[in-house]
Parts: C-alpha cells; structure tokens; sequence
C-alpha cells in the first residue's frame, strides 16, 4: 500500500502546487470552502481534510462562479474579439468527497454531452484533477447512499485517499490522471500496510426509486404550494450546491471596449425566467420552488440517467426556512395521485 | 414555553374555527430537535403542530409579503422585533392593520437553529452556537410594540455589552484598514441575496438589484459589484431596519451585515433624531429618510 504520512501533506501540496493550482478544502476565517492553496495564510486559515465538508463545494473550480469569456473591441460598425480566456491551466482538486466528486460527475453530463461541449468548461475539466477524501463518517444530514453515491468509493476521482488516522492517508492511484500526480509525489509516499477504517453507516436514508417517473404526474400537485411557504426564494440552495450549474452570461463595457462574462444564476431569482417582454412564466415562488425539484429529480434524470442531488445534505444544513428535499422526496413517494 | 406553545395553538384554532383568520403563521419543528422552521396553518388540525421553543427565532412578518395583494385575514405571531418588521409593513403600507390579527410573545431571547444546524451538521471544525442567538445578544426591544393579545411576562433587553460596540470599533479604525476590512468581508459576498429576501424592509415590488435596463449594479462576484451590492442596499435601510438581525443570521458565509445596518441607525438617530424605526405605530407616520418638508436644509445639494 501507498501511504501518505499525514505530517506530510505540507510537502505534497507544495509539490503539487508548483505545477498545478491546487485547491484545498480550507477554513478561512468565518469562510469555508475550497481555496488556492497558494493563497494559504497561517494566521487565518485552516486545513478542512478532517471534518466531513466544507459549505461551498467545489464546482467553482470547474465553474467559477464568474468567469470572463472574452474581451472586445468596436471598430467602427464591426466588433473584434480581442482575447478569449478558456483556461487551460493545470488544477487540482486535493480532498474532494465523493459527493461533490458526483457533483463534477453531473456537470460534466451537463456541459460535455448530448451533443454540445462547452469550451470554457471543457478546458478546465480537462485540466482538472481530482484527489478525493473517502469518507467514512457520514454526518446526520447525509444521504449520499439514497442517491447512487457510496461514500467510501469514488468511481470518478483521479485519486483515492483513505484516511487510516494516525498512520496516514492510504494513496490509490484510479486513472492515467491520477498516476501522472502520483509520480509527482512517488518519494514522499511510503510503502507499508496499514489497517483501512471501517465506515460508520449513513443513517439518513430516503428512497429515490420510482420518484423521477412519478414526478411526471405531479406538476399541479398541492405539495408544492405546502412545501414553497416558507421558501424565502433566496440564491443560498443553489450556490451552496455541488451540482447546480446555471449560469446567466452578461457585458461589461466602457465606450468602445468591454468583456463579456457568465456568472451563477439561480432559478430561485425572479430575473432568472423574466422575459424581454416582461412576462415571467415563473413569478410565484411555488413556481420557482417547484421547477427547482423537478430539475433535480425529474429533468436531469430523464435526460442523463442520474438524479441531480448527490445527498451531500448542505441545502438542509443552510436553509433560513428549514427546506428539507430529503421530506420533500418522502412527500413525492408518499403522495396520492389522482387516477 | 410550553404553556406558551398551547395559548398559541388554542388562539390559532379560535382563529381559524371561526373564520377571524383563513392562514396562520407561526413556527412548527423541523427534522430536528434544534430547528423549528416557518409554519403556515390553514385548518384546526394543522395548527396542532405549530410550536413556540427556544429556536423560534425566525421573523415571519417578511412571510406577509407574499399575501400583500390578496384579501385573506392572516393571524402571525411575533416576538419584539418581529413586531417592528409589522410596524415596517404598516408604514411602508404593505398591509393594512385590519387584515391582521397579531399575537404578541415576549421574548426570553432565542437560540439559532442556523448555528445549531451548522453544528450538527459534521462541517464546522468547531461549535459555533451561543446560548443566547447572537442576533438577540443585540435586542433592545424583546417584547411586542403591536399586538392584539399579548403572551408571556414582559422581558428586559436582552442586549449584551454596548450597543454600538462593533461599530463603534470600526468608526476607530484609520480609513485605508476601514476600507480594506470592508473589501475583505464583503468579497467574499456569493450574492445569494438571503439578506434581502430575508428583510421586512425590504419590500420593493422591484429591485434595484434585479433591474436589467439599466443594470445598475453588475452581476460580478468582483469586490466592487459586491460593494455597489452592499452599500447601495444598505442605504435603502437607512431610518428602515428594525434591527431583527435576519439578514446577518441567514448569510451563507457570515459577513458581519448588521455592522452596516447598525452604522445607520445610530447616524439616523443621531443627524435626525432621536429616532428608532418601528417601536410604534403610529399612522401616516414614515421614517426620517422617507419624508419630505419643504424647510428642510438642503446646504449640501
């Protein structure tokens, strides 16, 4: 077995970082999510590896949350683009958990298939490592398990580590990826056998079988108007999601130059579906709420096979109003439906 | 609180019995122990489930809005400052007073169910939770300014320390560590907007922020989209928030807004006071910012 001793990991990011941007899953003052690891301050951050997760997963690497496309310049009546900035810098995710790994796993369907590549996307996910953190003490709001996800594999990931307590992280290579990282680091790893941990089991369980066909019948169901209530329509479900990924594009420009650049939009927003018109097929909050679930239950899942919530648990931990999709998911299964 | 819990669900289903109110509002338990959420009772049976405990914490007078064009009376119970966000409502003429039926709770302060979720949760290295919500650690007015019943015992402030302590700490600072303290908290600022929809005061049917011709303010996650977002939305509480403190406790990644908020109500209170904003309700009566006398001294224009 490959080993990394854990008063090591200084080094292995370091070695990583000379090549790659690494990103880290960090404490950073009252601030937690996944940051350079460049960007590292002792005096205001901390390494997150030991605690379940952090709150902004980490599609910010593979999607900003605003991204410039391009520059521009006016040149009488025609316009040039002056400079386009797909980013095809080396990066790595370093600690990853399997959740938001699967997070990745459903852009990459949204982004890269049925079709349509987006360039920006593809040029950082092609760029993009992915070191993961097994997990092996699943938290009361976790429900991974119920949608597909093992927490203590990840299929995806370039990198697998165990975390095997006081005597290291066990290192597996998964992919051509993972081993090109691997011989970066090869001499800092040891060689010796360690007892894996066992995995406490996720308690929190909900069942997604049969959910997305039966959604089908359910757009004018009661259940929507009782569960949006207390939905204040705020961004915070969906940027603290490891899987939503929708983006609104938008200008800046002064005189005759300017760029143009994408940034996170959330379906929550009363702007999101307002048209030019000014009609807004969605101006209720049951209407926002509602499309909000079925795109992760029903939509996704029709067009790609896979639900799109990976039971990472973070929408219940941050909603102000106490939204829980793992009630709304029982509330679906549960539901009568007219014949 | 308990006892407190049955007079709110035998007021509700006398309410609700004969048809004073067709929607209640009040609180009911979450998934867990540590989280009662909103709760909106429409019949008898559902006002069984409605609790008041030590995390009803969240304001539901911002919850009226969503009514604000429809006919229905509405029973809602409010804590202190839950009552100033009704005063708001009145002021700003959301609602009229006669649609209303208010129960009054004094507050013996409450914990976060935010915090304890975040707690709980396996993601924070350490506890964060205080036994008193820190929002409420900030009260001057714990118990109800307008009510048509009122429960519980009258309750002192709950304000811990002084009052504009924070601020005051920042007034101190030499203006170039201001400016980069502000620019370091609010770049980190998702622009999930929670401290809006959060708001009673903010009621516009329109938003500035969600204007599109113009744009008046950028979408970007950039330091100064996010300070345009931030000052420009502070500015409109000015003389207007009644300090619940929601849009501090509901922000994802914890910037410090009631620093802004609290900045404004002592320079309202002090250039044009002495004014509190939503202590009373009083008809035509309209915050400082928002009225207009033609002797007013316009030296600066």
């Amino acid at each position: 077995m490959k080993v990394l001793n854990k008063n090591k990991i200084d080094a292995v990011l370091n070695r990583l970082a000379e090549q790659s941007e690494v990103f880290v899953p960090m404490q950073r003052g009252p601030q937690s999510g996944f940051f350079a690891w460049k960007s590292f301050e002792n005096k205001t951050d901390k390494l997150a590896l030991d605690v379940l997760n952090v709150y902004l997963p980490p599609k910010n690497v593979v999607l900003p949350q605003t991204e410039k496309m391009y520059s521009f310049q006016q040149e009488g009546v025609e316009v040039k683009i002056e400079k386009v900035y797909e980013d095809p810098n080396p990066k790595i995710i370093f600690g990853i958990r399997g959740c938001d790994a699967q997070g990745i796993a459903c852009l990459d369907q949204a982004f890269l298939t049925r079709g349509y590549e987006d360039g920006f996307y593809k040029a950082r996910r092609e760029a993009t490592t992915i070191i993961a953190n097994a997990c092996y003490a699943p938290g009361p709001n976790c429900f991974c398990t119920s949608m597909g996800g093992n927490p203590a594999e990840v299929p995806t990931a370039d990198v697998l580590l165990r975390d095997a307590g006081e005597q290291g992280y066990v290192w597996e290579s998964q992919t051509a990826k993972g081993q090109a990282a691997t011989e970066k680091i090869a001499d800092l790893l040891e060689d010796k056998q360690v007892t894996l941990p066992s995995a406490k089991p996720v308690t929190r369980t909900v069942n997604y079988e049969g959910v997305a066909e039966k959604l089908k019948g359910m757009f004018e169901h009661p259940i929507w108007a009782k569960y949006s209530e207390p939905c204040q329509t705020c961004g915070i479900c969906t940027y603290s999601c490891p899987t939503c990924y929708c983006f609104d594009i938008q200008v800046k420009n002064w005189g005759e130059e300017g760029y143009r650049f994408r940034c996170y939009d959330s379906c929550m927003y009363r702007e999101y579906t307002l048209m030019a018109g000014g009609h807004n097929p969605r101006e209720a909050t049951v209407e926002r709420f509602r499309n909000r679930f079925l795109h992760k239950l029903q939509f996704f899942n029709e067009r790609y096979g896979t639900p799109l919530c990976t039971g990472c648990g973070r929408c219940m931990v941050v909603c102000p109003a106490g939204v829980s999709i793992v009630q709304i998911i029982n509330e679906i299964k549960e539901a009568e439906l007219d014949a | 609180m308990k006892e407190i819990t049955n007079q709110i669900q035998s007021i509700a289903q006398r309410l609700l019995e004969s048809g004073q109110v067709e929607l209640f509002m009040a609180w009911e338990k979450g998934d867990f122990d540590y989280q009662s959420k909103p709760y909106f009772a429409r019949t008898v049976e559902e006002s069984k489930k409605i609790v008041f405990d030590k995390y009803s914490i969240h304001n539901l007078s911002n919850a009226l809005l969503k009514y604000r064009d429809g006919h229905e009376k509405i029973g809602i119970v409010v804590k202190g400052c839950d009552s100033r966000g009704i005063v708001r409502l009145l002021e700003d003429k959301q609602f009229q007073r006669d649609r209303l039926y208010i129960v009054g709770v004094c507050c013996p302060g409450m914990k976060d169910p935010l915090q304890a979720m975040r707690d709980n949760s396996g993601f924070n290295p350490q506890p964060e939770s205080t036994e008193l919500a820190n929002k409420c650690a900030q009260c001057i007015q714990p118990n109800p300014v307008i009510y048509d019943e009122l429960l519980g015992t009258e309750q002192p402030a709950h304000l811990q320390g002084e009052r504009f302590g924070r601020v005051n700490a920042i007034e101190n600072m030499p203006v170039d560590e201001r400016y980069r303290f502000f620019a370091d908290v609010l770049s980190k600022c998702i622009r999930c907007y929670a401290c809006r929809q959060a708001c009673v005061a903010c009621n516009c049917r329109s938003c500035v922020f969600d204007e599109t011709k113009p744009q008046w303010v950028g979408r970007e996650t950039s330091v100064g989209d996010n300070m345009m977002y931030h000052l420009v939305r502070a500015s409109h509480m000015a003389g207007r928030c009644i300090e619940c403190g929601e849009c501090e406790r509901v922000c994802p990644v914890n910037i410090p807004l009631m620093l802004l908020n609290q900045k404004l109500i002592k320079d309202v209170d002090k250039f044009y006071g002495p004014y509190e904003a939503g202590m009373k309700y009083e008809e035509g009566a309209k915050p400082p910012l928002s009225r207009y006398k033609e002797d007013d001294p316009d030296d600066f224009i």
